[in-house]
């Protein structure tokens, strides 16, 4: 890959600046070592997604050759045109972004709300609240899929967005995330809001909400790409192709053109780019989110 | 959490700050103070009230009635659900006793097992050791970590899909192989080899995530002592396994412990790539679970078979916490 040049460069400057090697200009062994390791990982990590997406452009004949050659020959944006000319495939999209769009808006304010009372309020149950919040946490999904679809069921809901979106609409660990971030602001907010004659609820969104974007920006981040990337609820919950999600979807697309992996590779890529560019655009976030869990504890 | 007086401690405050606005505004803050002060339990639950609903429908009835259901038998629409006992329960123990190996659930078992084993220990590993060859650049950490984490956001349907095609007889992996003279198998399709190959996929999609709580720790490694284990002479190996390895020990465990409850519920990949073929190789307990719910309408043993799964999750990470993270007993 492009990158491993680079690599050796920064393998360099940490040569430089480590005092205890005074040798040549010569890597030292372990960092020759370490130099291969990152450029096997890197090529292992992204080298089959960017074959993906390259081979995305390639004809049937081309994907399925052997030996697999790099590029396409000749590029072709036939897959992308096939793909989306199925007459379910864009509202499969569709469906994936009402499931992730609704659960996200939802869930950042709900649990936010909730995050708020538990963190800055007072009142009885707090405590017993905040204990199940963390003890649901714990329970596996394993446990609560066949209920689950059991309760969706006797509601009458199952095929709809409503089952979708209501048990995503408010989540425990996204809670969790609220009271963390809520609680280290100081006290005098609301004093101050009280005394200006804000509302509680002018109090939580007009001074706390504005305080806690980061937090805001993570459960956001984190429901999308749970919503987004979800398979396993949306296959017990749905039942008709028309209301698919796209993970969903591409499952029966599958079946459907079994070796025709040129269309499948095509199709894999509407799943991964919105991430990706989420990613890219949220990077900080993402990140923060792994850092912020394990820090704060 | 530690109930913070943050009301109490509030109210102290108002009086004096409180006092030069009440000439300019005394109807108003009284209103408003009633509002705040009287309505607080009220107002408290009104802000709770959506995630309230989630929580006793969505989590914790869901929990009781997944349990409750394993003491019945339920097929959906015939006839109505049964009181049963032990039974469920009974039929599958009945099954570990007699043959284990006929019965679909306790093969699941032993197959996930096996992959949790193999995947856990081999993306710790690769995690800690990917985190610690960032931690020694000096620039471009920020660009590898990006990269490495890119497969753990890509969604597990998409990955399925790209390694269906990888792993193909004619594949990309195969072709690799055949590169150092190694005729590679029909991954999927060989009983031998299917179950290694979800195992591939799993660390490949995984360790990164993991990769990122240990870059975390790292970063918070008191450097005096690191420092200190230097200028007594050890070297690099040493201060790795007597200094490092053990005050990483909370991270390791919370890693193992993260990565064991998920695969344990390894679905997503034995339903999409091989639908826990070939000879049920890659069936894993979710998937069993499924199958019986779904596809016999079997959902009083699917709901014990969850149960089952549960406890054997909760007693594994209990152990791995005995074993690991030692400082916790202290």
């Amino acid at each position: 890959m492009a990158q491993v040049p680079t690599a050796l460069h920064t393998g360099e400057q940490a040569r430089v600046v480590t005092p205890k090697t005074r040798r040549g200009p010569r890597l030292s062994w372990w960092q020759l070592v370490f130099v291969v390791f990152l450029g096997v990982f890197l090529v292992t990590s992204l080298g089959p997604l960017v074959f993906t997406l390259i081979s995305s452009f390639k004809t049937m004949h081309d994907v399925l050759a052997f030996p697999p050659s790099l590029l396409p020959n000749p590029w072709t944006w036939s897959n992308y045109t096939e793909v989306v000319s199925n007459p379910y495939f864009l509202r499969w999209i569709l469906n994936a972004l009402i499931y992730a769009g609704g659960a996200t808006v939802l869930n950042v304010i709900f649990s936010a709300m909730a995050g708020y009372a538990l963190s800055r309020m007072h009142f009885p149950g707090r405590k017993l609240i905040f204990t199940f919040t963390l003890a649901v946490m714990m329970i596996p999904s394993a446990i609560t899929l066949i209920p689950k679809f059991l309760v969706v069921n006797t509601l009458h809901m199952n095929n709809t967005f409503f089952a979708l979106i209501l048990p995503a609409m408010a989540q425990p660990f996204s809670v969790f995330i609220m009271v963390q971030f809520m609680k280290t602001l100081p006290k005098e907010l609301e004093e101050s809001a009280r005394i200006d004659g804000a509302s509680r609820w002018r109090t939580f969104y007009q001074v706390i909400l504005p305080l806690v974007k980061p937090a805001l920006a993570v459960v956001a981040i984190l429901t999308f790409q749970g919503a987004w990337n979800d398979f396993q609820w949306p296959l017990v919950a749905l039942g008709t192709q028309d209301m698919y999600t796209l993970p969903l979807g591409l499952f029966f697309f599958k079946s459907a053109h079994y070796t025709q992996y040129n269309l499948l590779l095509a199709g894999s890529i509407f799943n991964i780019v919105p991430i990706l560019l989420l990613f890219f655009i949220f990077q900080r976030y993402f990140i923060g989110v792994a850092l912020g869990s394990s820090v704060k504890g | 959490m530690t109930a913070h007086p943050v009301e109490s401690s509030a109210t102290a405050l108002s009086p004096d700050t409180a006092g030069k606005q009440r000439w300019f505004r005394r109807g108003k803050d009284k209103r408003v103070r009633s509002l705040w002060r009287g309505g607080e339990t009220l107002a408290a639950y009104l802000f709770l009230l959506p995630y309230l609903f989630v929580l006793l429908v969505f989590f914790i009835l869901v929990s009781f009635y997944g349990v409750g259901l394993s003491f019945f038998t339920v097929d959906l629409g015939f006839t109505p659900p049964e009181f049963v006992g032990f039974h469920n329960y009974q039929q599958l123990f009945q099954q570990l006793f007699t043959n284990p190996s006929l019965s679909p659930f306790w093969i699941s078992i032993v197959n996930i097992i096996k992959f949790t084993v193999i995947v856990v220990s081999v993306q710790t590993v690769l995690a800690l050791a990917l985190a610690l060859l960032l931690q020694t650049l000096v620039r471009g950490k920020g660009i590898f970590r990006t990269a490495f984490y890119i497969p753990a956001l890509t969604s597990s349907v998409a990955t399925s899909l790209i390694f269906l095609w990888l792993y193909n007889p004619d594949g990309l992996i195969n072709y690799v192989l055949s590169l150092v003279h190694v005729a590679g198998p029909d991954w999927l399709n060989d009983p031998f080899w299917a179950l290694p190959a979800l195992m591939m996929l799993n660390i490949w999609s995984t360790a990164a995530a993991f990769m990122i709580y240990f870059l975390a720790a790292l970063q918070d490694l008191p450097r005096e002592v690191l420092e200190a284990a230097e200028v007594d002479g050890a070297n690099r190996f040493q201060s790795f396994w007597q200094i490092t390895v053990p005050l990483l020990r909370p991270t390791i465990f919370l890693v193992v412990a993260l990565g064991t409850i998920g695969t344990f519920q390894m679905f997503d990949q034995a339903k999409f790539m091989t639908n826990g073929g070939p000879l049920n190789s890659t069936l894993t307990p979710m998937l069993e679970i499924y199958n019986a719910a779904f596809n016999n309408s079997r959902f009083g043993s699917a709901a014990a078979m969850s149960v089952i799964l549960f406890l054997l999750i909760f007693v594994v990470t209990l152990l791995q916490r005995r074993v690991i993270d030692t400082s916790i007993q202290e």
